[in-house]
């Protein structure tokens, strides 16, 4: 689980892309610095189910592990 | 097989009518949602089982044939940071069928801009395993909404 949220991170653009990080039950939702920095291919390939882009909130769609992927997430901060 | 019970008074409508387009592509699992009827009501455990996710506005129960059933109490409102609901169980509790689980007023969610439905949705399983489903009908809380045979 761990080494997925190290995946998520990076293909958000790293920690340092990261405003916050807020779970919700099935999906993360993510402010970001800059939103064209988050990778839908690389995210679907870290696991994320659906990827959903609006300006600078990107939704990544994790399922039910979202809390869990967020806690790790915000340990790599 | 596991019956799942309607969580909230209201009808049943398609996910595919629910305004957020993870729900609606079933991105997370099938189910159904419901459109709430108005006023404080509580909203009910859809199966016996753990409580292992609860926040105030949605949780997650898993029964013990391994059926998990996720309802969300209207649309994006993680942005009411619990306003507006008043839990009744803790995350780890084990309830029965029926039990009262949270009180909200969907009105309430709808006066300050938000979606009120609710989506009722079997987790990791697939469209083909649920039966029975009664999308179009008016139910009340803790009627039958579909079964699930995992």
């Amino acid at each position: 689980m761990a080494d997925k949220a190290e995946a998520i991170l990076a293909a958000l653009g790293g920690a340092d892309n990261i405003v916050e990080i807020e779970p919700c039950i099935t999906r993360l939702r993510c402010e970001l610095k800059d939103g064209s920095l988050a990778n839908e291919a690389a995210l679907k390939a870290a696991g994320a189910m659906g990827v959903l882009k609006a300006g600078e909130v990107v939704q990544v769609v994790v399922g039910p592990q979202a809390d869990t992927i967020a806690s790790d997430i915000e340990d790599l901060l | 097989m596991t019956s799942v019970l309607s969580p909230v008074s209201g009808t049943v409508l398609p996910l595919s009518e629910v305004p957020d387009p993870v729900f609606a592509q079933a991105m997370v699992g099938p189910g159904v949602a419901l459109k709430p009827v108005g006023g404080s009501a509580d909203v009910i455990a859809p199966i016996a089982g753990v409580i292992v996710t609860l926040h105030p506005h949605a949780f997650v129960i898993a029964g013990e044939s391994g059926t998990a059933v996720l309802v969300h109490l209207g649309i994006d409102t993680v942005q009411r940071q619990g306003e507006g609901f008043a839990l009744h169980v803790a995350k780890g509790d084990t309830v029965t069928a029926g039990q009262s689980v949270v009180t909200w007023d969907p009105t309430e969610i709808e006066a300050v801009g938000f979606s009120s439905v609710c989506p009722v949705i079997v987790l990791e399983a697939t469209e083909d395993q649920l039966a029975d489903l009664v999308v179009g009908s008016d139910v009340t809380a803790g009627d039958p909404l579909f079964t699930h045979q995992s």
